[in-house]
């Protein structure tokens, strides 16, 4: 009987320590600190290191930052050194698609999830269960794109001009797709080589073509040359611009005058601010890295959020978090997040404007489950 | 009138390109290794104008000189450490070498200013003339003075200095300039000094129109690199030219349909894209060096490279 009540005390008090022991969840962050992304991929980083830094109670993060540069290869060792060292609940992966596309099928042999947000499309088209992607893609994003210029701004002959990568391409695709549902051609696009400098020739041919708004589909830099060049050449049309524009980074290359009339899609806005959350995070992210968020990093710091709240709630290794990630549903402080089946997990997509005091920009129109995966 | 604005673009542009490409002819010269890290120094000189804009608050011209000292010390550096210890070698390590103090420079950059883009200090107050509806910016039109008078310095310290005498009969004949009592090593880490300091200066004037950021470099090298080419291999005035017209090419092609609004342009309008422009460039410069192998204005293109 003694020996009974002490074996029973000794299972309650193991029970006890379990449940004091706090879930571990190892998560490394692979993305490019340096190369092409290195811009967005050190946002990427910041949002997934706040996240881990702010693991919620009963959950313990361990990572470590390892930086995959701009090759597909890099990518492909990193992920198998990572992998080496012992179990992983998650890996923070690039944002840069052919990095994307090479990790998938190790991540797929080793079971572990992937938590991105590369925008290209592709990565969740091909059947793998272990990637999840915490930001719109063309599909969402070209949506509000399209959308916000012909039926906010009532504009019917938009021009194009977007970058000749694959994200410039996607992109492209898309805005295409979707003004021909809304009845509308455009009546000029060209592609340019992100190394371009000079965009007073495709402005004045754009101009040629007569359109009443200007569109862009261009990575960082080239977005503000054409902004700058557009407004130093008094193009006077209305520019409705990709996700880059609405980056701090990108805003802080032009004068507020520059910026007046200027239009962006993308996730969320976190320098506005909005939500007491958001505030939270918007001053912890300056506190700890000296700088503005932009969407990716909240986007990024929402997915490592996402696994961390997966752990709180029970999921203790790589296959149990694919799996609640793949059935959850998470509100995050950019939007609610449902994988729709594939690993896209982001259905919406805001319009931000700037009025040509400030640089940063106020949100105009939301554009929320564009995708319906939230309504199901 | 939009061909004058697409014109002063260009020429600045190409201004500015010449100085990249003038520094990569004078170590090409000098030492006949190829100087990879000549597209970084560019973003060195770029980043350093910003970091100095931001704590003397001076305009750009203020700065240039100042920009163009460092600069020369960075490219003594440079030699110290990519060209001297392998210069008794084939040029092929040296090629090596100055790749992997390009790639060191560009990440020692990303790490002390970030990856994001950066615009320079203008070069002066910013604004634009206004004549008859075209409208011309201020910085372009300073852009194409100041590279045409640090062209035209280089120019007279190199042919009428005795410093430049020595330099260029390194360049000719290292044996024979030694044994005229040349300091042959002391001439080369020159020519690496002042590579660097026309780089820096373009820099400095490309920062603010274009930006900058660390990964810049290797677009500056290839433009250096086919102007290089185009004007002559060991020739500076040439590989100048070249950079020019590169430029021209650049901004002015594309632009045609809109300079001759011609009605058979319109149906050819593919051929006249970004894209389709940077093909033609480059089977254009293929072509250059299939019928002239040394350059339009080249020599000893078979010693080189």
């Amino acid at each position: 009987m003694n020996r009974l009540f002490l074996a029973g005390l000794a299972a309650v008090a193991a029970s006890a320590a379990a449940l004091a022991e706090p879930a571990e969840v190892n998560m490394p962050v692979l993305v490019p600190l340096t190369g092409p992304v290195a811009l967005e991929g050190t946002s990427q980083q910041n949002g997934a290191l706040l996240a881990l830094r702010n693991a919620p109670a009963g959950v313990k993060a361990h990572y470590l930052v390892m930086d995959v540069d701009g090759s597909p290869e890099q990518a492909v060792n990193g992920l198998e050194r990572v992998l080496s060292r012992g179990p992983v609940s998650a890996v923070t992966a690039s944002i840069f698609g052919p990095q994307m596309l090479a990790m998938l099928p190790i991540a797929l042999e080793r079971k572990v999830p992937l938590i991105t947000i590369s925008g290209t499309t592709d990565i969740t088209e091909r059947g793998n269960p272990y990637v999840f992607r915490f930001f719109p893609t063309d599909a969402v994003a070209k949506v509000a794109h399209a959308r916000y210029a012909v039926e906010i701004l009532g504009k019917g002959r938009p021009a194009l001009i977007y970058q000749t990568t694959a994200y410039g391409q996607s992109g492209a695709t898309q805005l295409r797709a979707n003004l021909q549902r809304l009845g509308v051609e455009l009546v000029f696009e060209e592609a340019l080589d992100p190394t371009v400098k000079d965009m007073l020739p495709v402005l004045a041919k754009a101009r040629d073509a007569k359109p009443d708004v200007l569109l862009l589909h261009l990575h960082q830099a080239p977005t503000a040359l054409v902004i700058r060049q557009a407004a130093a050449m008094r193009l006077g049309l209305p520019i409705v611009a990709g996700s880059a524009a609405h980056s701090p980074a990108t805003a802080a290359l032009l004068d507020p005058a520059e910026l007046a009339g200027v239009c962006t899609e993308t996730n969320a806005a976190p320098a506005a601010g909005g939500s007491p959350a958001l505030e939270r995070f918007l001053a912890q992210y300056r506190e700890a890295f000296g700088s503005e968020p932009d969407g990716y990093a909240l986007g990024q710091y929402d997915g490592v959020m996402m696994v961390l709240d997966a752990a709180q709630h029970g999921a203790g290794n790589a296959a149990e978090i694919a799996a609640a990630l793949s059935r959850s549903t998470y509100q995050g402080l950019a939007q609610t997040y449902r994988s729709d089946g594939k690993g896209n997990m982001a259905h919406g997509a805001i319009i931000m404007c700037y009025d040509g005091t400030g640089r940063v920009p106020r949100i105009v129109k939301s554009y929320e489950n564009v995708t319906g995966v939230l309504a199901r | 009138m939009m061909a004058l604005q697409l014109f002063a673009n260009a020429l600045a542009l190409g201004a500015a390109y010449a100085l990249v490409a003038f520094g990569f002819v004078l170590v090409l010269n000098a030492t006949t290794a190829v100087n990879f890290a000549q597209g970084d120094l560019v973003v060195a000189g770029g980043f350093a104008a910003v970091a100095l804009a931001a704590s003397l608050k001076l305009p750009g011209i203020a700065l240039l000189p100042l920009v163009m000292l460092l600069m020369a010390v960075l490219g003594l550096g440079l030699s110290l450490a990519a060209y001297f210890p392998l210069k008794s070698r084939s040029p092929v390590p040296v090629f090596l070498s100055t790749i992997a103090a390009g790639v060191m420079l560009q990440n020692a950059i990303n790490i002390g200013f970030g990856p994001e883009p950066r615009t320079g200090p203008p070069l002066i107050a910013s604004g634009a003339f206004e004549l008859m509806g075209v409208v011309i910016g201020r910085q372009a039109l300073a852009v194409i003075l100041v590279a045409v008078l640090l062209y035209a310095g280089l120019h007279l310290l190199l042919r009428h200095t005795r410093i430049g005498r020595r330099i260029r009969a390194t360049a000719e004949d290292r044996e024979m300039a030694a044994a005229l009592g040349i300091r042959v090593d002391a001439m080369v880490a020159l020519a690496f000094a002042l590579a660097a300091a026309s780089a820096g200066a373009a820099g400095l004037l490309l920062a603010n129109s274009f930006f900058v950021t660390p990964t810049d470099g290797g677009n500056y090298m290839i433009k250096a690199y086919i102007a290089a080419a185009i004007g002559g291999w060991g020739r500076i005035g040439g590989a100048a030219i070249g950079a020019v017209l590169i430029a021209m090419f650049e901004v002015l092609f594309p632009a045609l349909p809109t300079l001759l609004p011609m009605g058979w342009l319109t149906g050819f309008g593919w051929l006249f894209s970004q894209t389709a422009s940077a093909i033609i460039l480059y089977a254009v410069l293929l072509g250059i060096l299939a019928v002239k192998p040394r350059g339009l204005f080249g020599e000893r293109a078979e010693q080189r490279a």
